[in-house]
């Protein structure tokens, strides 16, 4: 079989794939008779309504001398560790507002951190395609640098999300832009399991956030920029369980419901979607019409505890709440007052779901929390 | 080396060509260059100095259209206010005479009140005009040349104000210049508002800040009207230079503030009236302690003393933490909500952002017991280091004045870096003897011996002691102390010796040559030194030319890190040679380039390269044996039947063939190589197989193979030179040299980024003017290579990279006849991919307005290549038809086919660039595994940087020259 012969094939092939893609698409879009917005307003669902002081910003967390590019709480709350553009880890304490760390990276270009379960280390990966490890209870040495306890090298591009497996200190999954994902055992330094690349089920693009599912934490859920989200176990590298096609832009963040059955997305196009994983639909689009400009992308999601809202923060400043039910932004935290001056570049809700933090280019962090009489939702 | 590049950069000084013109004929006449009659260029005229006697009216440009604009809308409250009117009575046309009258009325009261006045000074945020004082005398002395003329109106008004009311409101000075000295952009509605804040508090009558401020500004403009004449000489000076509001902002500071003014520059009209009275009040200034200058930032609110600041609770009994700026204090129970997190230490939320308060310096990195008791260890501890290492908080340089002169910044940080540093370094006027290292206090005996030759201040003045000796030590008159102390130490002071003292005290008769002892030699001399209060030489005191070394590989605060780093982005589409770039940086500026470790990596790599050379080099030969044999055999055939016979039974060996057991590893090592893990085993098992590479190497088949290499398309260009010394590679001990590892691929991590932080060595032959300039050996660079991998329409990450200066963007000449497969799987020029990748990059949002240099790589291979291949290969370079004179070689004059070649490509770039962006590209010749070469182009960029520093200053003639004659940069 000669070369020309065999592109053939393949272009053939291709074609078959796309066409019968095509198919499962008007089918699905068949099936789906509604909406979650269209079945909660048929149900008779009112929005969620936000009073001047229900979500106050209660924290300024001043320290970074760069934007904000990352965060993440641990899991008894008052902890944050934020990652800036100035190639710091700060570790904060979210209840005086005060550093406990801050650790200077050997490779400055860091694009993500994460705590770990325990809070006694934190990971964080970047541009050297490296993720370290930071030992918090390790001495500073003389220059009053914090040695890196861990290196996992091993990506073959840069590593753009990094999240501890809930509850197991020694595992951690991370996503490349060498389009993989990559499951590490910590004690020993190693990859246990590469998800994606060579196989062709894998994300064809760079993979630029991860997200574990919190009740079954062998599930998790990967968004590339070949605009489709990914949900893989972690017992099986070989193959994506359930591949999310609906984003017609590059999925910059995703992030587990929290009831672990569907998972939100937030893309370049402009809108957040919510999937459900056992079906594999897509349930919402969550869509601000705005005018003929180009739609600011979406940069970062959280969910609140209940679910009942999702927070996001987009590329032009604004951070809309929206009711995840009825599909409607019910408040703008960047129009808020005292709001940050910059855009919001990520966001992360606690572990108990009582306060928000958002990080911003304006090199601050500033925390929210849910006042007034209103429970916590 | 260095002889050939100084020639060929010179070349391309010299010439430049023109390209023939293939355009359709033309129709229209072209224009001719007419030319020049010198006579006839019109000449500036040199003004007559007695063009400007007192009546002449000159056209001028009406200075503050601003406070015109304030005048009128406030002529409204002035003809309302009745006090005004009065007070407009009271002022003659003329300031200088209302001045001195006033003065004349309140001169006993002033005199008084001198002490208090010059407590008060200007507010943080105006640090130009860090002078200012609210004594109506002066006025005229505060600084307003560096701001705008509406904005100096509103001072004006505002010290007017206080001249005015100077008699009967002392506090008022003291209130004022907080709020009124806000600057930014405020106008007279924070002038109003702090006068308003002020009235209410003082008590006063409402009206009356009206009538102030009218007054402040009929004023102002009576004076305008007052010295027209001396600014219209004043004008023919400035106009030229400066544009319109700054010539009437400066004007103004020139009628007021004589003294301000011939700091910049030499005064050309002299306004004797204010000159007497400013000498003084200026005397009087720089006399007086530089702590005062600045003003303390008021706290927001008032509260009753000792209560805490924010609940307004406790009394002065209970704890509280101090606001390191505004003295705000707090309680318990407000100090997290009111300093927040306290990124630059104890400061409220507000505070953020302004110099600390002086006084407590020396408090700055000590905890009180609250904190300790409200936060954790870690959280205090991060605190204390972000107060102490913070820059806002570090001591202000302009504010230190070593023997008369400010210091910068740089020094500053010289003289608190160096091994024995002054002590408690306070704002303040200070002398410092550079050959002996002896510190003190403007007019009084040495406090102190810090480390001598540092390069600080101006020289020393033989007052700065303001001793009365007539003795002098290194130019300066010693105070009587000191006196009796070299007296006790049998100094012989007879005759009012001139003494040359030197850093280990060893002293000598100016004129002199031989040392005539040891001040401090003897033990008792300490023991007197320490009775007198005077300084003796710390023991850490080292040999003096060590501890200019050694200063700049000190490490630095972070914060100054964080300035003094300029980054370069060294990026190129794969092949283009950043690797190549990278490591000759690393060799030439770090003293170890590669560590150990490194290079124990390094050598591994190399190792396992050679083995791929060498499968890909037993690969050719099983294709050469092949043809061979077919070759014998169609000979054979070809030949007849006749020696059939004798082919079979040694047909099979040709030139190619090979043992059978260098056989058996061969078709072992292909077989790794097809499995893709010779990475995974080769390195390891180089000591068992180095011998039969030994045996390989010298076996004539592969030699036969080795002398065939260029028909091997996989063989990289590199691997000769590792070849041929294969065997020495691959034994167990091989160290490898920098050149190997400038030769060596992909040794830098192959993934991602790898960067390097250096500094330009100060050279002996860097003949660039500023280049032996303190500021630039503190310069330090970050060279940052990328790989090109990775680099997608996707790219987000690239935003990362805003804050570098200049982007070096790599393009190897030598790539115009070669191929690479793109994202789609066609074979593309990968000089077009390099284009592609120069257009992205440029056009990148990231990127915009950012400087590029363009460095164009490989020079030596591009020369051999261009005589055979032609530069037409490649699409884009079509149009390239050198004049190629015939006796090309030897004439220094005519450009080389491989010059032609770059200038074209050079052009080639500049235009894409021009075209996309509108500005200019730098290009530098650069041949990577010359060292020089690299030096230079890497300096280039340094000169880049420095030119967008200083780029107001160049016109825009001058600016082009350096750009269109990029090349003709050199070393």
């Amino acid at each position: 079989m000669s070369v020309a012969e065999l592109k053939e094939r393949h272009m053939a092939a291709t074609e078959t794939v796309n066409s019968l893609r095509d198919r499962l698409r008007q089918q699905r879009l068949l099936l789906l008779d509604t909406d979650v917005a269209g079945y909660a307003r048929s149900q008779g669902k009112t929005p969620v309504t936000f009073g001047p002081t229900d979500l106050v910003c209660c924290r300024t967390l001043q320290g970074h001398t760069g934007k904000v590019y990352s965060l993440d709480w641990t899991p008894e709350r008052n902890r944050i560790v934020s990652a800036s553009q100035d190639g710091r880890l700060i570790v904060w304490n979210a209840l005086t507002s005060q550093k406990t760390h801050a650790i200077k990276l050997p490779c400055a270009w860091v694009m993500t951190c994460a705590f770990s379960p325990n809070g006694q280390s934190v990971a964080c990966g970047g541009l050297d395609s490296m993720c370290s490890i930071f030992n918090l209870n390790t001495q500073t040495d003389n220059d009053g640098n914090m040695p890196v306890s861990r290196m996992l090298s091993g990506h073959k591009g840069y590593v753009s999300s990094c999240q501890y497996v809930p509850d197991e200190d020694t595992h951690l999954i991370t996503a490349s832009g060498d389009h993989t994902c990559v499951l590490w055992d910590i004690t020993t330094g190693l990859r246990t399991s590469v998800f994606g690349g060579e196989f062709q089920s894998g994300h064809t693009s760079d993979v630029l956030s991860v997200s574990i599912n919190g009740s079954n934490s062998r599930m998790f859920v990967s968004g590339s920029c070949d605009s489709t989200a990914r949900l893989w176990d972690t017992r099986v590298a070989s193959r994506a369980v359930r591949t999310f096609h609906g984003h017609e832009g590059d999925v910059n963040t995703v992030k587990f419901f929290p009831d672990g059955n569907r998972f939100g997305t937030g893309s370049d196009d402009g809108t957040c979607r919510l999937f459900d994983i056992r079906t594999g639909h897509q349930l919402q689009v969550y869509d601000q019409p705005h005018g003929d400009n180009e739609a600011p992308h979406v940069t970062s999601i959280a969910f609140s505890i209940s679910g009942r809202l999702l927070f996001a923060g987009y590329t032009n400043g604004d951070c809309y709440v929206w009711d995840t039910l009825l599909a409607q932004v019910v408040l703008d935290l960047g129009s808020l007052q005292n709001s940050h001056d910059g855009r919001i570049s990520c966001l992360g809700l606690s572990a108990d779901g009582s306060a928000l933090c958002t990080g911003s280019s304006d090199t601050n962090l500033k925390i929210w929390a849910f006042g007034g009489h209103r429970k916590v939702i | 080396m260095s002889l050939e590049v100084a020639t060929v950069v010179e070349d391309a000084a010299e010439y430049s060509f023109a390209m023939e013109y293939h355009g359709p004929p033309i129709t229209r006449e072209l224009p001719r260059a007419v030319p020049i009659n010198v006579d006839r260029i019109p000449v500036a005229a040199v003004v007559s100095p007695l063009a400007f006697s007192d009546n002449l009216s000159l056209p001028i440009v009406q200075p503050i259209s601003a406070t015109d604009i304030i005048g009128k809308k406030l002529s409204m409250d002035l003809k309302l206010s009745s006090s005004s009117a009065e007070l407009l009575t009271v002022s003659p046309t003329s300031v200088i005479a209302f001045e001195s009258r006033n003065n004349e009325v309140s001169e006993g009261s002033y005199s008084k009140e001198l002490g208090l006045g010059t407590e008060i000074s200007v507010s943080p945020s105006s640090v130009g005009n860090a002078l200012d004082e609210r004594e109506p005398e002066n006025c005229h002395s505060n600084d307003v040349c560096a701001l705008s003329g509406e904005l100096s109106s509103d001072f004006e008004c505002c010290h007017r104000d206080g001249g005015v009311n100077g008699t009967n409101e002392r506090g008022y000075s003291s209130i004022s210049p907080d709020n009124s000295c806000e600057l930014g952009g405020v106008g007279t509605s924070e002038a109003l508002g702090s006068l308003d804040s002020f009235e209410k508090s003082r008590d006063s009558s409402g009206s009356l800040h009206k009538s102030r401020l009218s007054s402040g500004f009929k004023e102002s403009l009576d004076f305008n009207e007052s010295n027209r004449t001396d600014w219209a000489s004043n004008e023919s000076v400035l106009s030229m230079d400066y544009l319109s509001s700054r010539v009437s902002s400066r004007k103004f500071g020139d009628g007021n503030n004589e003294s301000g003014c011939d700091v910049r520059r030499a005064p050309v009209v002299t306004f004797c009236d204010i000159e007497s009275d400013d000498e003084n009040t200026n005397e009087e200034f720089t006399r007086s302690e530089p702590e005062v200058v600045r003003a303390k930032k008021e706290p927001a609110v008032k509260v009753k003393k000792g209560a805490c600041y924010r609940c307004l609770k406790g009394n002065r009994f209970t704890e509280k933490e101090v606001c390191m700026v505004c003295d705000a204090k707090y309680c318990i129970n407000c100090v997290l909500r009111a300093m927040g997190s306290m990124p630059e230490g104890r400061k409220c939320v507000t505070c953020i952002g302004y110099p600390i308060d002086e006084s407590k310096r020396g408090y700055l990195g000590k905890c009180s017991r609250m904190l300790k008791r409200l936060l954790n260890d870690l959280e205090v501890r991060q605190i204390m280091k972000a107060e102490k290492l913070c820059e806002v908080n570090q001591l202000p340089p302009e504010y230190i004045y070593v023997n008369g002169r400010p210091l910068y910044h740089e020094e500053l940080i010289m003289l608190q870096s160096c091994p024995n540093p002054p002590k408690k370094l306070k704002p303040g006027n200070y002398w410092y003897d550079k050959v002996s290292g002896l510190w003190g206090k403007e007019g009084q005996k040495p406090s102190q011996i810090i480390s001598p030759h540092l390069n600080v201040g101006g020289p020393i003045k033989a007052d700065a002691s303001n001793g009365n000796t007539q003795v002098y030590i290194n130019g300066r008159e010693i105070t009587k102390v000191e006196l009796r102390m070299l007296k006790l130490a049998g100094v012989q002071c007879a005759g009012n010796p001139h003494f040359w003292v030197n850093d280990d005290g060893s002293y000598q008769e100016e004129g002199q040559k031989n040392t005539k002892g040891y001040i401090w030699g003897k033990a008792g001399t300490k023991l007197l030194c320490a009775v007198l209060s005077l300084p003796v030489p710390s023991k850490s005191s080292h040999p003096c030319g060590e501890q200019v070394t050694s200063m700049i590989s000190r490490s630095m605060p972070d914060y100054l890190e964080q300035r003094a780093i300029q980054k370069l982005l060294l990026i190129g589409y794969s092949g283009s040679g950043t690797s190549t770039i990278f490591k000759q940086a690393k060799i030439l500026y770090k003293d170890i380039p590669f560590s150990e470790d490194e290079r124990e990596q390094i050598k591994l790599v190399i190792q396992s390269h050679v083995y791929s050379y060498i499968g890909i080099l037993l690969e050719g030969r099983e294709r050469f044996e092949e043809e061979s044999l077919n070759d014998l055999r169609q000979n054979q055939c070809s030949d007849g039947s006749a020696l059939a016979g004798h082919v079979d039974c040694n047909g099979e060996k040709t030139l190619y063939s090979i043992c059978p057991r260098l056989k058996a590893f061969s078709d072992w090592l292909l077989k790794i190589m097809a499995s893709g893990t010779l990475e995974a085993i080769f390195p390891a098992a180089s000591r068992e197989y180095a011998p039969l590479v030994e045996e390989l190497w010298s076996n004539p088949a592969f030699q036969a193979t080795y002398k065939r290499r260029s028909e091997l398309e996989t063989l990289p260009s590199v691997a000769s030179y590792f070849l041929e010394r294969a065997v020495e590679i691959l034994k167990p001990d091989y160290k490898p040299s920098d050149v190997d590892i400038l030769y060596a691929e992909h040794v830098t991590s192959s993934n991602g980024l790898s960067c390097v932080d250096f500094s330009f060595p100060e050279s002996a032959y860097d003949d660039d003017a500023d280049s032996g300039d303190l500021h630039d050996s503190l310069l330090r660079f970050q060279l940052i290579r990328l790989q090109a991998k990775g680099f997608g329409e996707n790219c987000k990450w690239l935003e990362m990279f805003e804050d570098v200066r200049i982007v070096i963007f790599c393009v190897s000449l030598s790539d115009y006849d070669q191929f690479a497969i793109d994202g789609d799987g066609n074979a593309v020029n990968k000089m077009l991919l390099s284009k592609k990748f120069f257009e992205n990059m440029v056009t990148h949002p990231t990127f915009d307005q950012m400087d590029f240099l363009l460095i164009l790589n490989k020079f030596d291979m591009f020369e051999q290549k261009i005589e055979q291949v032609p530069l037409s290969q490649c699409d884009w370079f079509d149009d390239f038809h050198p004049v190629v004179s015939r006796n090309r070689p030897n004439n220094a004059n005519h450009p080389t086919l491989g010059q032609l070649g770059f200038h074209y490509i050079a052009v080639k770039f500049k235009r894409l660039y021009a075209a996309l962006t509108g500005r200019k590209l730098y290009v530098s010749l650069v041949k990577a595994m010359e060292p020089n070469s690299v030096d230079a182009a890497l300096k280039y960029a340094r000169e880049i940087l420095n030119w967008d520093e200083d780029r107001p200053n160049f016109s825009l003639s001058e600016y082009s020259i350096y750009s269109t004659e990029a090349s003709s940069f050199s070393h």
